[in-house]
């Protein structure tokens, strides 16, 4: 037995770490399809970037609108690692952004929310509001001049809520207009509040992950169902005796087990793995190539100053431009009213029917939704270019 | 012989009394009549045929993940739409550059290939690109059909084909209506209403070449003899319809953006459209698109009461819905021709108090709030459709259905018709908004090269 293992076997005996990480890595997960099951560990990979480098950003910045812009400032001028570091936490959380809504989209096709598994979607859901709250409020931090525009308007986005919208933009500006504490209650919300319940919304997330299993796609389990043209194919015997968690809870027999498995490690850790990797080599070029853009200094008596909203921002802010003022609050209702249909949807949709393509009255407005934010991002994508 | 002396006198008279050369600046409205209605043809063909190039693939890989044969044969009959079509609607553009375009406004053609050259050279090769991958798509089929896959992609690949094309004569069209600095190609693209209208037409097409199917299928559903052919027929009618009503509720959002930055970037054009001579056309429009909105409604309570499938109740409370709403769409603003007739004749207040204006018929926020809700009403009766779709016996469709089938498709063209005719008329009397009018480019005369040898 060398030194090592005996260290191992010493802490093993201490805190039962060898059947800890036996139970993290070896569980059966749906063979076909994996790769799109990546995503959620890329997602993971990217909030703990956006950790890591957010802290080290918490050491140079200063949440003020004298030394805020100065101290990113000194990090362009004078610090290239500084530099790179918030170039690196800006291209993550536009990549997280993009990665989380493509786990969602893919959760949503094949129809993984349902029994058991309608509270994995809800704390998905959860995260993904959380994760956009974190960009948003990140964007108020460099106290640019895009920043302080992006404050402006998104401030006040609250304050059409019937009877205490004032009241929330006033609690969040601080008074009536955007100012210093605007900034210092921003900076709180993003590096207190959000990661606050961000981190135990995503233990929450994987421990009911690992409660039911990955259920992959319904490709997983085809066959094993009725076929549509009413002649019942017999289920195929799974290769091997499916594991824990499969089958998950026998209220869906149908569809618990999935007909090819294969376990979690090295198959399954090694794709997520990959992805990850490859996903912070991108992050890493476009922060050195690209770096984080830092306009001039806030400054709000400017009338010269034309300003763009971010990309993420684009399909509400398209949104809140196209209608007229007096009918903001009632088209804000087509936004908040899709979230909380989103909240909903486990328990809208219950049927046993996963395959995307036998569910129309899900996917069809599913399918409205996201082609009503591309599109209105299309239309507000020329103010981008500002040609 | 005896004919020949006969016809030859006719010719020379006819020689004596045409023109040398184009009839230019003689008649500028018979000009326009001419080019405008041929235009709404090729319009109304061209469209069909792109919107088939991307509707087609993606029936075909819908039949493929769903197994099922009958969008198979749908996917089959618009490959077979698009190769007899195709050349129909290139002779008809063809005919409109060389001869319409070229003959009567030189002056126009010319600058505008020279501005859009680019979009103009890509514009071709994408039709070379669409009509090569149509007939490969259509005569592979069957050789192919053991390689779906491989012929999914064929059919992706016309699918971003047709897109392309219509995206860089959309350039150009956007352009003649809110011209950038020419000398930028990439400004030339993303021109103001570059984007609005590259969405608003694919979405348009995209729905029109539904209700076609529609209209095409109820047709052929009523002179079906066999059961299969009925069910096929029954079921490919309302898929068009479900389709064009689904891309057609996108519109609303699409065109208000439109209009948006039409008003923000060509303000001239936007005030005819909405309080000047094109006003009652425009009412007319969005009178049209409740109308729209309200057949599909009518249709699909129908179909599942013929049925007896479940949602037929509330699917008619959305269309008595839809009616109020399209009442509402139709109020007119000012109660004579145009705003400026009302202003200048000083009645410009409530009907009430003496005046010409209807406050209800303003745009914001009643005709906003219209739009908002022709589109959640259409949402809702095309979940609550697809809900009940389960419980519909396809091959029981009553005629009634298949009239409405129809009529969608006649509403659909008379959209496409008024909205071509509104947008071409909001430039008046500019072929290029601000920049060449129509009289002013038609005084190019072709001068005579002397002859090399220098003797007649």
């Amino acid at each position: 037995m060398g030194r090592l293992d005996a260290v191992y076997d010493w802490f093993d005996e201490r805190t039962a770490v060898r059947s800890l990480v036996r139970k993290g890595l070896y569980e059966a997960v749906p063979k076909r399809g994996a790769w799109f099951y990546t995503l959620g560990s890329a997602t993971l990979v990217l909030i703990l970037l956006q950790l890591v480098t957010g802290i080290f950003l918490t050491l140079v910045y200063v949440p003020s609108v004298t030394e805020g812009w100065a101290s990113l400032n000194y990090l362009k001028q004078h610090d290239a690692f500084g530099s790179i570091v918030r170039g690196i936490h800006l291209w993550s959380a536009y990549i997280l952004l993009f990665v989380i809504g493509l786990h969602m989209v893919r959760t949503f096709f094949s129809g993984s929310y349902k029994r058991p598994r309608e509270l994995n979607w809800v704390t998905g859901v959860g995260l993904f509001l959380l994760v956009l709250v974190m960009a948003i409020t990140g964007a108020f931090l460099p106290w640019d001049q895009a920043a302080y525009w992006t404050a402006v308007v998104v401030t006040n986005v609250p304050a059409y809520t019937p009877f205490i919208g004032s009241f929330i933009r006033a609690l969040w500006r601080g008074g009536d207009f955007v100012g210093p504490i605007t900034l210092s209650r921003t900076f709180g919300i993003h590096v207190w509040l959000i990661p606050a319940i961000l981190f135990p919304l995503i233990l929450a997330h994987l421990a009911l992950l690992r409660k039911h299993g990955e259920f992959g796609s319904y490709v997983n389990y085809r066959g094993a169902y009725r076929s549509r043209e009413g002649v019942d194919v017999p289920p195929v015997p799974p290769q091997r005796p499916i594991e824990p968690p499969y089958p998950a809870v026998p209220t869906d027999e149908l569809w618990a087990a999935p007909l090819e498995t294969e376990d979690f490690f090295p198959f399954q850790t090694f794709k997520d793995g990959l992805v990850s990797v490859v996903l912070v080599i991108v992050v890493f070029l476009l922060a050195v190539a690209i770096g984080a853009p830092l306009e001039p200094i806030a400054d709000p008596s400017t009338t010269s100053y034309t300003p763009v909203p971010e990309w993420f921002f684009l399909p509400l802010d398209e949104l809140l431009l196209l209608v007229p003022q007096q009918l903001i609050p009632l088209a804000l209702i087509v936004p908040a009213g899709g979230v909380l249909l989103l909240l909903a949807l486990p328990f809208i949709d219950r049927g046993p029917e996963r395959n995307p393509f036998e569910r129309p009255a899900v996917m069809v407005p599913g399918g409205f939704a996201v082609l009503f934010v591309i599109i209105l991002t299309l239309l507000g994508s020329g103010r981008l270019f500002n040609l | 012989m005896n004919a020949l002396a006969l016809i030859a006198p006719l010719l020379e008279r006819l020689a004596g009394e045409l023109p040398a050369t184009a009839p230019q600046g003689h008649n500028i409205v018979g000009a326009q009549i001419a080019i405008g209605s041929l235009f709404s043809i090729h319009i109304l063909i061209a469209g069909l045929v792109s919107g088939a190039g991307e509707l087609g693939p993606a029936i075909e890989f819908l039949g493929f993940m769903r197994q099922r044969r009958g969008y198979d044969r749908l996917a089959h009959g618009l490959g077979r739409f698009i190769t007899y079509y195709f050349s129909f609607s290139s002779t008809i553009a063809i005919l409109l550059i060389t001869v319409l375009l070229v003959g009567f406004w030189g002056h126009f053609w010319t600058t505008i290939v020279t501005i859009a050259w680019w979009p103009l050279f890509i514009e071709a090769w994408t039709f070379v690109l669409q009509v090569s991958l149509a007939y490969i798509w259509y005569y592979t089929w069957d050789p192919l059909r053991g390689f779906k896959g491989l012929h999914m992609a064929i059919g992706g690949l016309l699918a971003i084909a047709s897109f392309l094309q219509v995206y860089m004569i959309d350039v150009v069209a956007s352009y003649m209506l809110t011209p950038t600095t020419p000398q930028n190609p990439i400004r030339l693209v993303l021109n103001a209403t570059s984007y609005p209208l590259t969405v608003h037409r694919t979405v348009g097409n995209l729905a029109y070449i539904g209700f076609v199917i529609g209209a095409f299928c109820a047709i052929r559903f009523v002179r079906a003899k066999t059961v299969q052919d009925k069910a096929f027929y029954d079921w490919a009618g309302s898929f068009g319809l479900l389709w064009g009503i689904s891309m057609t509720l996108l519109q609303p959002i699409v065109g208000y953006s439109y209009a948006k930055e039409i008003q923000l970037h060509a303000y001239g054009s936007w005030y005819k459209m909405m309080l000047g001579t094109l006003s009652p056309v425009f009412l007319w429009q969005i009178t049209l698109l409740g109308l729209m909105f309200l057949t599909a409604t009518i249709y699909f309570a129908r179909r599942l009461r013929t049925n007896g499938a479940r949602g037929a109740g509330l699917l008619k409370v959305m269309a008595v819905g839809l009616v109020l709403t399209t009442l509402l769409a139709a109020q007119p603003y000012h109660l004579g021709f145009t705003y400026a007739a009302v202003a200048s004749a000083g009645l410009d207040r409530p009907f009430w108090e003496g005046g010409l204006i209807n406050p209800l018929g303003s745009m914001i926020p009643w005709k906003v709030l219209a739009l908002m809700s022709y589109t959640l009403i259409a949402i809702a009766a095309v979940v609550w459709y697809l809900r009940g779709l389960p419980g519909v016996v396809w091959g029981a469709a009553r005629r009634g259905e298949q009239r409405l089938l129809m009529l969608m498709a006649v509403l659909t063209i008379l959209m496409m018709v008024t909205m071509g005719f509104i947008r071409e008329n909001s430039r008046a009397p500019f072929l290029i908004s601000g920049e060449m009018t129509i009289q002013g480019q038609q005084n190019v005369q072709p001068t005579v090269s002397p002859s090399p040898s220098g003797g007649g």
